[in-house]
């Protein structure tokens, strides 16, 4: 008998705000997270918009003796550090009670940007203005002292679950996927057998991510279908709705804690819900029909069928062909058995938050299921024929089952579901 | 009674050769692949060698496909060619399996940064009077220069797509990154996803190449690699005493792993069975590793126990070894503590000696090694060891070959950051 895995506590930190009290206020009067950048002067880009977190400070989050170490930290890994502490605090775990030995991480990360400044000085000696060119004999000569000596370590993505197993003295098993847009729920997933595997009593799983610097934004401008609605940015993210242009790129981090039943009964945890399938695979024509089979898989695994499931928390990139192949999928499924199951994609609201996103979104689930109240998805205006599914749009809804499907599907082909109920 | 899991395939792309046969043989030879850089200009660099793959070409494994992999980087094209051969190996390369219980766990790197494009660029954009870079101009540059095609094949995950993608596996489907131990826990993970019966067979293994500008920049800043760059071939010298860093390597290595009774039903050729995995977090800085070596014995001890055995039934170690100073010294240790009196008995290589370091590719690669070790009889050496290090006092198979039949075998990799890796692979028996 394999343990039960519950989820704890949350962390968040998103465009809409890191405490869950603000973020759902914020939910509740229908603002957007996704605004101009303001990070950096985006007016050369086509797309100048993002779900950018305002005000982040990451001094805010940390003790004082952590503070000197922000500094080797790029702000993906600050964001998942700072969330981490917001979800061992949600959760009322002291990390210094627990078995280290038994306590792990297994975070979702993406490629990390290099801050251009650090670059400059080394740069700038050793270019001469020439698109191309870069000096060798100078750059190993005099760039090199130009850098800051732990210069790589602020950009490995193993780095966000390495900063939080030195900062909590989490000796447990310790993973870093970089899987795209998929990255946190495969995290999740992983965290979750972990924990029914018997290997750790506590797990903390998730992701941070960042696309809000000049580098990435300009990378995405290039090769991925972002959204240019630059007049309305707020408009700009609108999962299936007929008129979306492309993705909105985003940042945050979510952080849960997971626990084995046993260990979290002992201690008296708050639960939020529990963690009852998952099941990952590839859709290689992104057709839907693997996407289905990845979705039938955890929802066996859970030992509910599609009828069960009261509401769809889809990935939803606003994209084109991605939310034809996801919706697809989910008719598939639920096309005979559910087919009214409402569909909410939280990207509406703040776009995508990339390695993040799926635990960030699966997390409004866990809120609407203790407020007994899941929010519409934003922007849902005119239904697309090619998405014929039921999106949760214009009004609030009280939860009618204890089960919620979360989907993430990366635009290569990946896919994974998970299923989770709500404790009661 | 949980589900066996055996190696049924394995490809290699590294710098002692691109197939497995090749890596072995060289490796027994105790050759070294180790030579000054080629793939950029690195004569100002401290660090100007690294074992680099010589003469690979795609199409020798994909013939005309190799074209629908044009913009791909070197990670991407080293896991095609390593994943190809262990799928022929494996007699997979068709259909006849069901695809969906067919999946992917690899740990490869992110790919390599356009490092000419990109730096030239903020050197037209950096303010030095106000250390701060024109982000309007540098957005308005970078859309211009930047290769879209290349720039997308960055993203960590492109290699596990191109390889499900081409070789359609749609089973579970997962890359880590956890720097030197990905592929190790690539491999850890994706035997837990079929003991647990999430899959029939995994593709699992990794890919990586450093031998990039930034990739050495980075390295040469933390002063982890050796700089003996008149001497390429005795650089990477584990355990002896005058090592002084380690040594870039580069490639892929990919295995495939099967349930048993999926393996036997399809009359699979089984080179051996994967039996312990552990992994722990050493939790203690991101530069250093604890200097007790707290994570490691905790891995090794952990995966010896899944393993169901006991420490003293491990006939050879193939080290993590990467020579530098605090690993070899750490390692050892944890070996001691773990192994007690047997420590001096087990027999221990590196084969980073010969292959330098092949980072997220490194643990897999070395697995294979140990995989041909336990088939032939014959363990590789740790070359370059010359000056006895009072603090690594083991046998770590100095120079030469040792011809030994041994049961099962164990593979060490501890990442950067701390996450440490440990594999048993044992004989097959019914």
């Amino acid at each position: 008998m394999e343990a039960k895995v519950f989820i704890t506590g949350i962390g968040l930190i998103t465009p809409l705000g890191w405490r869950a009290e603000t973020i759902w206020q914020n939910l509740r009067s229908g603002v957007s997270g996704v605004r101009r950048i303001r990070l950096f002067d985006p007016s050369a880009l086509p797309t100048q918009f993002a779900g950018e977190v305002p005000d982040f400070d990451p001094k805010e989050f940390v003790d004082r003796k952590d503070r000197k170490a922000l500094k080797v930290m790029s702000r993906p890994i600050q964001l998942a550090v700072c969330a981490t502490n917001l979800a061992l605090q949600d959760a009322g775990i002291d990390p210094a009670r627990l078995d280290a030995t038994r306590f792990g991480v297994v975070y979702g990360a993406g490629l990390i940007a290099s801050e251009l400044e650090e670059l400059g000085p080394a740069a700038r000696l050793c270019t001469n203005g020439q698109p191309y060119f870069v000096d060798m004999e100078k750059w190993g000569r005099d760039g090199l002292a130009a850098m800051p000596p732990l210069w790589m370590l602020k950009y490995l993505p193993n780095m966000l679950a390495c900063h939080v197993s030195i900062l909590h003295n989490a000796q447990g098993p310790n993973n870093s996927i970089t899987q795209g847009d998929v990255s946190s729920l495969l995290a999740l997933g992983e965290a979750w057998q972990i924990l029914r595997r018997g290997l750790a009593d506590v797990m903390l799983t998730g992701g941070g991510d960042s696309r809000l610097n000049p580098l990435s934004m300009a990378r995405l401008c290039l090769f991925a279908p972002v959204s240019r609605r630059n007049h309305a940015p707020e408009e700009a993210c609108r999962p299936f709705d007929r008129d979306r242009d492309g993705l909105v790129p985003g940042e945050g981090a979510a952080i849960f804690v997971l626990e084995s039943e046993t260990h979290a009964r002992q201690r008296g945890a708050k639960v939020y819900g529990e963690i009852v399938g998952f099941a990952s695979g590839f859709d290689p024509q992104r057709t839907g029909e693997v996407l289905a089979e990845v979705i039938g898989q955890a929802l066996r695994q859970a030992g509910v069928g599609p009828e069960a499931i009261d509401h769809i928390n889809a990935h939803g990139y606003s994209t084109r062909q991605d939310d034809i192949w996801e919706s697809a999928g989910l008719v598939r499924v639920f096309g005979r058995h559910n087919p009214h199951a409402p569909v909410f994609a939280a990207k509406s609201y703040w776009g995508n938050l990339g390695a993040a996103a799926s635990v960030a979104e699966l997390a409004i689930s866990l809120l609407a299921f203790q407020h007994g109240l899941l929010p519409p998805t934003r922007n849902y205006r005119e239904p697309d024929p090619d998405c014929p599914i039921h999106v949760l749009a214009g009004r609030w809804r009280e939860p009618r089952t204890d089960y919620c499907l979360k989907v993430a599907i990366g635009e290569r082909g990946h896919c994974a579901a998970a299923v989770i109920r709500r404790f009661s | 009674m949980r589900r066996r899991v055996v190696i049924t395939g394995m490809g290699a792309v590294t710098p002692l050769g691109h197939s497995v046969a090749e890596l072995y043989r060289r490796q027994v030879e105790g050759q070294s692949g180790v030579a000054r850089i080629t793939h950029f200009d690195a004569r100002t660099f401290p660090t100007q060698i690294a074992a680099e793959v010589r003469d690979f070409d795609l199409r020798q494994f994909l013939g005309s496909d190799a074209a629908r992999f044009e913009h791909a980087g070197a990670n991407c094209r080293y896991a095609l060619a390593a994943a190809q051969q262990a799928l022929e190996d494996a007699g997979l390369l068709g259909g006849g399996v069901n695809r969906r219980r067919f999946g992917i766990y690899l740990g490869t790197g992110e790919g390599q940064q356009d490092f000419f494009a990109f730096i030239s660029l903020i050197g037209r954009c950096f303010n030095p009077e106000t250390q701060t870079v024109d982000t309007r101009q540098f957005t308005e540059l970078a859309l211009r220069e930047l290769h879209a095609g290349r720039e997308r094949e960055q993203e960590p995950h492109t290699t596990v797509a191109h390889l499900a993608e081409y070789f359609d596996l749609r089973g579970p489907n997962y890359n880590c990154l956890t720097a030197c131990a990905a592929s190790s826990q690539a491999i850890g993970e994706a035997v837990e996803l079929v003991r647990r019966g999430e899959a029939d067979i995994m593709l699992s293994g990794g890919s990586h190449s450093m031998i990039h500008p930034f990739g050495v920049t980075g390295f040469n800043l933390l002063t982890a690699l050796s700089t003996r760059n008149d001497e390429p071939t005795k650089a990477s010298r584990p355990f002896d005493a005058l090592r002084d860093g380690f040594v870039l390597g580069e490639g892929a290595g990919m295995v495939v792993l099967e349930e048993l009774e999926h393996a036997r039903r399809r009359k699979a050729h089984i080179y051996a069975e994967v039996t312990g995995y552990g992994l722990s977090a050493d939790a203690f800085r991101i530069t250093d590793s604890h200097p007790e070596g707290r994570g490691a014995i905790a891995c090794m001890a952990d995966a010896i126990r899944d393993a169901g055995l006991r420490p003293q039934d491990i006939g050879y170690i193939n080290a993590h070894g990467t020579s530098t100073q605090v690993n070899d010294r750490v390692e050892t240790l944890a070996i001691k503590k773990v192994f007690g009196e047997s420590a001096y008995r087990v027999p221990i290589s590196s084969s980073k000696s010969m292959l330098g370091h092949l980072i997220a590719a490194a643990g897999v690669v070395e697995l294979i090694t140990c995989v041909m070790a336990l088939r032939h009889g014959v363990l590789p050496p740790t070359i370059n060891y010359e000056y006895p290090d009072p603090e690594c006092d083991l046998d770590y198979i100095p120079n030469v070959a040792r011809e030994q039949r041994v049961e099962h075998v164990l593979s060490n990799s501890f990442g950067f950051g701390g996450q440490n890796v440990s594999l048993v692979v044992s004989r097959f028996r019914d």
